[in-house]
């Protein structure tokens, strides 16, 4: 389950990094971000990977690392897919992965 | 020298990157597939199939002092006067319980006689059949260095030139994209050459901290034979001194021909448990077993510890004594390059970590793939009408389609073959291992003459073919299949088969997308019809 959570994580801050810019906001959205929103974005983005790498290296330490880069390199995937060929379900990805990482973030508290 | 620094730059890449692009490809490729060397090498054995997954942790490590003990005595009993005995125990990812000993070596010569095996169902204790020749995993990890024909020594030389020259061009990337992070998730799908190099920029950006730290890495795993100097200029002995200063466990006793019974095993066991509680056992070994000189090496797993040095113990088999052990905290050089050594072979990863490597590797494979075939495509862009290629240019292309669509084809024969051969053929393995090389040299022979659109579909097409046969054959000829797999919970062999599938149904995208390129447009407008090249000419 922390996997779970680190990985969403991870994609939380893509996906935000992404909707930061101007064409991909404009892709899912069908409008300009504005200025502060664009900040916004990449706020909630480095604080997310900040605290994925975190959980990472403090679960494994080295090897969490590993697992980060890998997860960095997986998120990069999946958005580069969705906003290049499906920009239109990018909302509902987002969605997921903010459910999922709701549902391991409170699994994690409560156990 | 270019005029500025990012034309310099940029002129290195392209340089750099094509000279060795193809072999690079290779390493990568075989690379990529040796991350998974033990569930391929299953799969390339059905015989081994039956054998479930070993329980977890806790029972297992509790299971290993038993079957450490009746591997004694199966040794002791069929092989007494051997100088070697081993007993692999089952792992997660490689299930059987091996026992083994060295087969007598030819009179006077002191080269090793190879391994008698046994394989045993840990579950029921009984041997099973004898597992076909194969090299399976091996072969790919070694070819991922050892480039399997050339001598071993001159083959790590060319594939650590070309991952120096690799990661000269990683770095070199880096600084002429400019727009690294603004681009990161832009793919720009039909834009012509604008596309695949959207494709290079993001397969090399998903995963370039796993680029650079595997090219980085794989030169420091060789790094010692690149560079002996320090450790010939300390040592007396070379290389092989250096060796035995890290490793303590490396000591060889002289041969005795007096006997002497061996020590009980649970009082070296004890001590090991007593030194590494709850250790994962990996092996357990006897040297001269029965005689005085007798010793006893035992492994350990690293676990997922970013580590490469196996915990060992060496322990003198007649008082049962503790000679060595594996060195408990390591200097910092020794560190770095272990660890470093563990980053590269990914040994220490679990399922997940696995796939996280197979991904980012598959991803250097792309980033190689669409660099070598961008370079052609743009040659060919900015070629005029009447004007015929040059020989680089077709060597390019010849080599881009040979390598990227003929070693995925070669793969695809070798697995075929390890289903299809008879399985008492005489040199099974080798005979698998030239099927891939047949295949490709084919492969290449093909691209010499014609390597236009057509000729990339109709490989495209083949190696659809191949990818959905191995699942099939396999189905056919074992008592296995996807479903099974599924159904068993064999995860390993499941995978397999699904990776098979994926590439296949990869490979038809491919084919339907050049498929549309070589279809003719309509007719609507005069202009089409007097301009256009004869579209079999076009080139990929």
């Amino acid at each position: 389950m922390s996997e779970l959570l680190q990985f969403n994580l991870c994609l939380l801050a893509f996906n935000c990094f992404a909707l930061a810019k101007f064409n991909h906001y404009r892709d899912v959205f069908k409008t300009r971000p504005s200025q502060k929103q664009s900040q916004q974005f990449i706020i909630v983005a480095w604080i997310s990977i900040l605290l994925s790498l975190l959980l990472c290296v403090v679960e494994r330490q080295g090897y969490g690392v590993l697992l980060f880069c890998g997860y960095m390199a997986l998120s990069v995937l999946l958005l580069m897919i969705f906003y290049s060929f499906k920009a239109s379900w990018v909302k509902y990805i987002s969605a997921v992965n903010v459910t999922l990482l709701l549902l391991s973030g409170s699994y994690i508290a409560v156990i | 020298m270019k005029e500025n620094f990012f034309r310099s730059m940029t002129w290195m890449h392209t340089w750099v990157g094509l000279l060795v692009c193809w072999l690079v490809y290779l390493v990568f490729f075989a690379g990529t597939v040796s991350f998974f060397r033990d569930e391929v090498t299953l799969w390339s054995k059905p015989e081994l199939h039956s054998i479930s997954k070993p329980p977890a942790e806790p029972i297992r490590i509790a299971q290993q002092r038993e079957q450490i003990t009746n591997g004694i005595a199966y040794l002791a009993n069929t092989a007494p006067d051997s100088s070697r005995w081993r007993i692999s125990l089952p792992t997660t990812r490689e299930p059987q319980l091996v026992y083994a000993y060295e087969k007598p070596r030819a009179e006077g010569s002191k080269r090793f006689g190879g391994w008698q095996t046994y394989i045993i169902n840990p579950e029921t204790g009984e041997a099973t059949a004898q597992p076909r020749d194969s090299k399976g995993g091996n072969f790919f990890y070694r070819l991922h260095f050892d480039l399997h024909y050339l001598d071993a020594r001159t083959a790590r030389y060319i594939v650590c030139f070309a991952s120096l020259f690799m990661l000269v061009a990683l770095i070199s990337g880096v600084v002429i994209h400019k727009r690294i992070f603004k681009d990161m998730f832009s793919f720009r799908k039909n834009k012509g050459s604008r596309s695949w190099l959207d494709a290079h920029n993001v397969s090399s950006v998903l995963a370039l901290p796993f680029h650079i730290m595997i090219t980085y890495t794989g030169l420091i795993t060789l790094i010692f034979m690149l560079f002996p100097y320090p450790a010939l200029t300390a040592y007396e002995d070379g290389l092989k001194g250096l060796f035995n200063d890290v490793t303590p466990t490396n000591i060889r006793t002289k041969s005795s021909t007096q006997s002497a019974p061996l020590v009980s095993t649970d009082y070296i066991l004890d001590q090991v448990y007593t030194n590494w509680q709850s250790a994962d056992l990996t092996s357990f070994s006897i040297r001269d077993p029965n005689k005085a000189s007798a010793t006893v090496t035992v492994r350990a797993s690293t676990a997922d510890l970013v580590k490469d040095q196996t915990p060992t113990m060496l322990f003198n088999a007649v008082s049962g004594e503790l000679m060595a052990q594996s060195a408990q905290e390591l200097t910092t050089s020794e560190v770095i390059y272990d660890s470093m050594t563990a980053l590269h072979t990914g040994r220490l990863a679990n399922p997940l970590l696995r796939w996280l490597y197979f991904l980012c590797g598959v991803a250097g494979c792309i980033m190689i793939a669409t660099g070598c075939i961008m370079w052609a495509k743009r040659i060919r862009e900015r070629m005029k009408k009447d004007q015929t290629a040059s020989f680089g240019l077709k060597l390019v292309e010849s080599l881009n389609l040979a390598t990227l669509m003929g070693l995925p084809l070669a793969t695809c024969a070798f697995f075929i073959a390890n289903r299809l051969l008879p399985v008492s053929t005489v040199q099974r393995a080798d005979k698998e291992i030239l099927a891939f090389f047949i295949t490709w040299l084919a492969v290449a022979l093909f691209t010499l003459f014609k390597r236009a659109k057509m000729q990339w579909y109709l490989l495209a097409w083949l190696n659809a073919v191949a990818c959905i046969s191995v699942p099939l054959i396999n189905a056919l000829t074992t008592k296995g299949n996807l479903v099974s797999y599924m159904l068993n919970a064999q995860w390993a062999l499941f995978s397999f088969d699904l990776v098979c599938l994926v590439c296949a149904l990869l490979f038809i995208l491919q084919a339907k997308k050049l498929r549309t390129q070589l279809s003719p447009p309509a007719p609507n407008t005069r202009s089409n019809r007097v301009t256009k090249p004869p579209l079999m000419e076009q080139k990929g």
